[in-house]
Parts: structure tokens; C-alpha cells; sequence
């Protein structure tokens, strides 16, 4: 376990030294996401709220959308991690280099995951717990939802991004999963409407993304879906796909390491 | 650790490695794809024991890197066995890279962002080593290849030569029995060579360090390995010592008589009928007779010289390095497999000098 450690906290360290050597690094994490924050806030704002889904106010509305990007740009940063971890370090060829090591494979990747969540959203984070204050989603009688709302989205999100950097592991050409996961994600999994809103055959789809139910439930915590009855509904479906998501990274790591011992296809950049 | 160590001899052991790669080759404007299988390195059987360095050399695309690459179980063999102290290496490959490090030669395999220091901690943590052992062996490696001064500044502001300093203190941070350095000094200048070359001995000398060493650059190897094997085309063609390499192929020194003999052509026919095998004349502004074999055909040649007065201008002895004999070598493997199979690159003799 003290090994596993070790990896966790060194791909930790090591991401912050990697990609954070300027003070701009920190504005484009934070400027650019609010600016997306804004745009969608204010597309919405001229028109009437209507009440659906508990959104009443300006207030709602802001709430809503505050954990739907806070949610979202965790989740899409583990993507855009995955797909640069693969492509930079097959370039340095430091991914063959770590695959030398003995270290723990998926302390490896979880640790990438984590790394690169705690380095890219915690800024906008601190904008997003923000706005939840301005809008009195978050008082001080109800300020311990805050670290169990943090610790649900960064469990999920770092799961997640576990199993993409397993994924992008395979492949130098799984840009791909980026394409997959950018407009369907934003979309189906609710960051900017309410999933409900949705007619069938969208709500299907929604079901297959983990970041789906972790809003509903972040939501539910925070009071923001007062109308949300299905939350055991959801708890249940993110546990299903974490648990098939730790699976599936589990089998891949295996995998992607026989696959790539075979080929030799881990030097390729 | 999966297997037993005990009463197994410690080295690294390969026997009959193969490694088949299966490429596509694209063809035509949809590209059709074909598959084609490519041998990278065909029944490769060497042994790597503690405290020696074994070289293997070869022409650019000879396989060194994929043997290398094999032995430090980046890559599986496609079929024959390595083991390592007598365990399985292929079924247990996350036992072998506790023991092991690859130093590869070049600026990669390094974050650039990061310092000398960063670096090392990184790769140390990777390796699970405790806080006090890593900082004290993080200072150790920087002293002894001299980047003390260098530890806190990221690696892009480094040398050529700093980074491949760097590189090789990466490669001992797991303190591994087993080394294989892929061309460590590619690309360096003659001082940071020798100074690398000085550690490479150390390590087998003096810390009793299994290392493996692959080089372009024959005087590396003539001066560190203790025993070479010469790849060509993915097959070992040779191997033994650089002295029973040398042996193996008769090439033997030469002594070089400068005269004027240009004029008396006589004795140059006596010299050609008493020694035909074992001379040839090279005839410019002075006549220069090349003998070759031991010191008594030399002795015989130079007493007719001395007899038939003939005025010395100068003599030499050229000893054969052993980048002719390697070339010899590899040129009379490709003669005898053109012979063989006129149509056919693939295959050749194995030459054992040790045998």
C-alpha cells in the first residue's frame, strides 16, 4: 500500500512540475471556463424560467449550471489529460521509461488521473464553490456537503480518467475517444440541461455517461433538483459505472501492457 | 519473487531468442494493406554474470536495441527463454525491472520540464524506495556524475552531455545488478565519452554490476567488454573475446618493410616465390613489402633483405583493431551466406571463437 502511495503522490508531483512553470498556465485554466460559464448563463438568462426542474430564479439558474461546468470540466479534463499523457510522454519516451519501473499500473494511471484533476479544475472550482455561496446553495448551516460533493466528483472524475489514460494507453491514434466523449457529454449528461428534459432515446444515452449521475446526485446533495425522486436510481447507476469502469481499466491495464510488450508499439510517437 | 534463486547461477541467461515483428505495408491509393512478418533478432543466445561487460555490436539494423529490449523485458520474445539468477523472466517481468535499469544513449526518456533532482525523485518514487534512501542515493548519483551543480535546473537547459550524465543516474537509482546500456555515448565528445566509459567499468569492477553494452564505436567496446558478441541481421555471427575474435578470423599483424627495391626487381621475384602467401608489394616512391603472420615469417623476410643488402628505410607493425575484425567478420558471414543462398539475405553461421 506504502508503494502504491508513493507512485500516486510522485505522478501527482511530478504532473504539477511537468505542466505548471508559468503563472499564465493558471489564468488559461480559469478565464476560458468562466467565459463558457458566462456564454451559457447568459443565453439562458433572457428567457422566461419556468420553474421545471426546480430552476425558478436567476439564482437556480446559476446554481444548475455552476455544478453542471464544475462537474463537466472535471470529467473533460481527464480527456484532454488522457490524450496529451499519451502523446507527450510517447514523445519524450517517458512512457516506456515508467513501464520499466515495477511500479503499481494502476496506481500509475489513477495517479496521472488525479494528478492532472487536481492541477487543471481547481481554480475553476474555487469559482464554481463561488458562485453556490452567491446564490446561498452554500450557507454555513450547510457546509459540510461541500468536502462529500468534492470527494464524489473527484472520486469519479479520477476513475474515469483512470480508464481513458488505459485507453489512450493502447493507441497513439485514440484522439478518437476525445471526439467521442466532447459534444455528447455536454450534451446528454445534463452539465447544461436538465437530463429530464430530454425526449427517450436521449435519456438512454445519458445512462452511459458516469458524469450523468454524479450531477444528479451532486445536485440532489446541494438541493438544486428538488424535484429529483430517482436518487437511489442514481447512486445506484454511479456505482455500477465506477465498479465497471475500475473493471474495465483493471482488465485493460493488463492488457494494454501484454499488447504493447508484443509489439514494441510503446517507443511509437 | 515467482521461482527460486537458490543453487542457480547469478546471470542473466538467454537462450535461442526470437523476435518476430508483424508490420502492414501499405500499398496503393486505398491503401491495401498487407501483412508481412519481419524477424528482428533470430536465435540469440547470450549470458550477462555479475560483474563482467558484455558487448554486442553490429551495423545499424543488426537488432541490438530489440535484443536489448528483450533482456529488459520491455518487449516478449517471441519464442526461446530468458531467465534471470535462474527465474523466469518473460512470466515474471515486473520482478526482473526491480533489478534491472536500461540506460539508453540520446536526450529522450527524460522530463525536460523538470530538474535534475525532480527527475530522479520521479523515477526513484516509481521504484517504491523510502524518503531517507532515495535522498541519500538522489545525492550519491548526482556526485558521481558530476551534475551537484546542475541538480535544481530543469534538464532543457542541459549539455548533450549533462543529460546523458542524467540519463545514467536514472539508470542506477533502483541500484539495479543488471545494466544495459544502449550507445551511451552516442553523440558525445571524447572528454564526457571517457569519463562515462570510466563509470561503465566501475560499475562492473568495482560494484559487481552485470552489464550489457551495445556501441557504433568499436574502441568502446575494445576497451570495456569482456566478451563481445558481433550481431549482423538479427543473428549472432560471432563471439568470444576481442583476442579470440581476433584469433578466430586469422587476422593477424603485419609488418611493414620500406625499401628501395624499387630497382632490383630480382629479388622482389625471389621475395614473391619464397613468400606468396604471406607478402604483398606495394610499389610507389619507396617499395613497401607488407608481411603478415607471426614474427618468424617477419624474421625470414628481413634476413633475406639484410643478406641481399637491401637499404631499410622503415619498418611498422599494425596491429588489428578490432573494428577491421569486426568488419572482416561481418563481411566473410554475408560471403559464405551468399554462397550458401545466393537469392536469400536471411540466415547465417553462427562462428564460436570460444567454442
Amino acid at each position: 500500500m506504502r508503494k502504491i502511495l508513493l507512485v500516486m503522490k510522485a505522478e501527482i508531483v511530478k504532473q504539477q512540475q511537468n505542466d505548471y512553470h508559468s503563472y499564465f498556465v493558471y489564468f488559461s485554466l480559469v478565464i476560458w471556463p468562466i467565459l463558457g460559464f458566462l456564454e451559457i448563463y447568459y443565453t439562458y438568462k433572457p428567457f422566461q424560467l419556468s420553474g421545471f426542474m426546480g430552476i425558478e430564479t436567476s439564482s437556480d439558474l446559476l446554481s444548475f449550471l455552476g455544478t453542471g461546468f464544475m462537474a463537466y470540466t472535471c470529467f473533460w479534463s481527464m480527456v484532454q489529460n488522457a490524450w496529451s499523457m499519451s502523446n507527450q510522454e510517447r514523445k519524450n519516451g517517458t512512457l516506456e521509461i515508467t513501464f520499466l519501473t515495477p511500479a503499481n499500473r494502476m496506481a500509475m494511471v489513477y495517479g496521472k488521473a488525479l494528478g492532472a484533476l487536481l492541477q487543471e479544475v481547481w481554480m475553476f472550482c474555487c469559482f464554481c464553490i463561488f458562485v453556490l455561496f452567491y446564490t446561498k446553495t452554500l450557507r454555513w448551516d450547510n457546509l459540510f456537503l461541500l468536502p462529500l460533493f468534492l470527494i464524489l466528483l473527484l472520486t469519479a472524475s479520477t476513475i474515469w480518467g483512470g480508464m481513458l489514460n488505459v485507453i489512450f494507453l493502447f493507441s497513439r491514434d485514440a484522439s478518437f475517444v476525445m471526439d467521442l466523449f466532447d459534444a455528447p457529454m455536454t450534451l446528454f449528461a445534463g452539465t447544461r440541461i436538465p437530463v429530464n428534459c430530454f425526449p427517450k432515446w436521449a435519456k438512454v444515452i445519458s445512462l452511459f455517461f458516469p458524469l450523468t449521475y454524479c450531477l444528479n446526485i451532486i445536485r440532489f446533495i446541494l438541493g438544486i433538483q428538488k424535484q429529483d425522486k430517482d436518487l437511489f436510481y442514481s447512486l445506484g447507476g454511479l456505482m455500477l459505472c465506477l465498479a465497471v469502469m475500475v473493471l474495465i481499466t483493471r482488465y485493460f491495464i493488463v492488457k494494454v501492457e501484454k499488447h504493447n510488450r508484443e509489439t514494441g508499439e510503446l517507443q511509437f510517437y | 519473487m515467482k521461482g527460486t534463486t537458490i543453487g542457480q547461477p547469478m546471470m542473466i541467461r538467454a537462450k535461442h531468442l526470437v523476435k518476430d515483428y508483424v508490420l502492414q505495408e501499405k500499398k496503393g491509393l486505398f491503401w491495401q494493406r498487407r501483412k508481412k512478418t519481419i524477424h528482428a533478432v533470430s536465435d540469440i543466445t547470450l549470458e550477462i554474470p555479475k560483474g563482467k561487460i558484455i558487448g554486442v555490436l553490429g551495423i545499424n539494423g543488426a537488432g541490438k536495441t530489440t535484443t536489448i529490449r528483450m533482456l529488459a523485458s520491455l518487449i516478449t520474445p517471441t519464442s526461446g527463454t530468458l531467465t534471470m539468477d535462474g527465474v523466469d523472466g518473460v512470466k515474471n517481468h515486473l520482478w526482473v525491472k526491480e533489478h534491472i535499469n536500461v540506460i539508453s544513449g540520446g536526450e529522450r526518456n527524460l522530463y525536460w520540464r523538470l530538474t535534475a533532482r525532480e527527475n530522479l525523485r520521479y523515477f526513484g518514487n516509481l521504484y517504491g524506495i523510502s524518503k531517507k534512501a532515495l535522498n541519500e542515493r538522489i545525492a550519491h548519483l548526482l556526485r558521481i556524475v558530476g551534475l551537484e551543480n546542475a541538480q535544481d535546473i530543469p534538464v532543457e537547459r542541459f549539455s548533450k552531455g549533462m543529460k546523458q550524465r542524467l540519463q545514467i543516474a536514472r539508470g542506477l537509482i533502483n541500484d539495479p545488478e543488471y545494466i544495459f546500456l544502449d550507445e551511451p555515448t552516442l553523440g558525445l565528445d571524447i572528454m564526457i565519452a571517457k569519463e562515462i566509459r570510466e563509470l561503465i567499468a566501475k560499475l562492473a569492477k568495482e560494484r559487481e554490476k552485470g552489464l550489457l553494452l551495445t556501441t557504433h564505436y568499436i574502441a568502446e567496446a575494445e576497451e570495456l567488454c569482456d566478451y563481445i558478441y558481433v550481431l549482423d541481421k538479427g543473428k549472432i555471427i560471432a563471439r568470444g573475446t576481442k583476442e579470440e575474435l581476433k584469433e578466430l578470423f586469422t587476422y593477424r599483424p603485419q609488418l611493414s618493410i620500406s625499401t628501395d627495391l624499387k630497382e632490383k626487381q630480382s629479388i622482389l621475384e625471389e621475395l614473391k616465390e619464397s613468400f606468396c602467401d604471406r607478402i604483398t608489394i606495394e610499389i610507389g616512391q619507396n617499395t613497401v613489402i607488407h608481411v603478415t603472420g607471426d614474427s618468424q615469417d617477419w624474421s625470414k623476410v628481413l634476413n633475406v633483405l639484410f643478406e641481399r643488402q637491401v637499404k631499410i628505410y622503415n619498418l611498422s607493425i599494425h596491429e588489428p583493431n578490432l573494428e577491421e575484425v569486426l568488419m572482416e567478420i561481418i563481411s566473410q558471414s554475408r560471403e559464405e551466406q551468399h554462397e550458401k543462398n545466393p537469392v536469400s539475405n536471411e540466415g547465417r553461421d553462427c562462428k564460436t571463437a570460444a567454442e
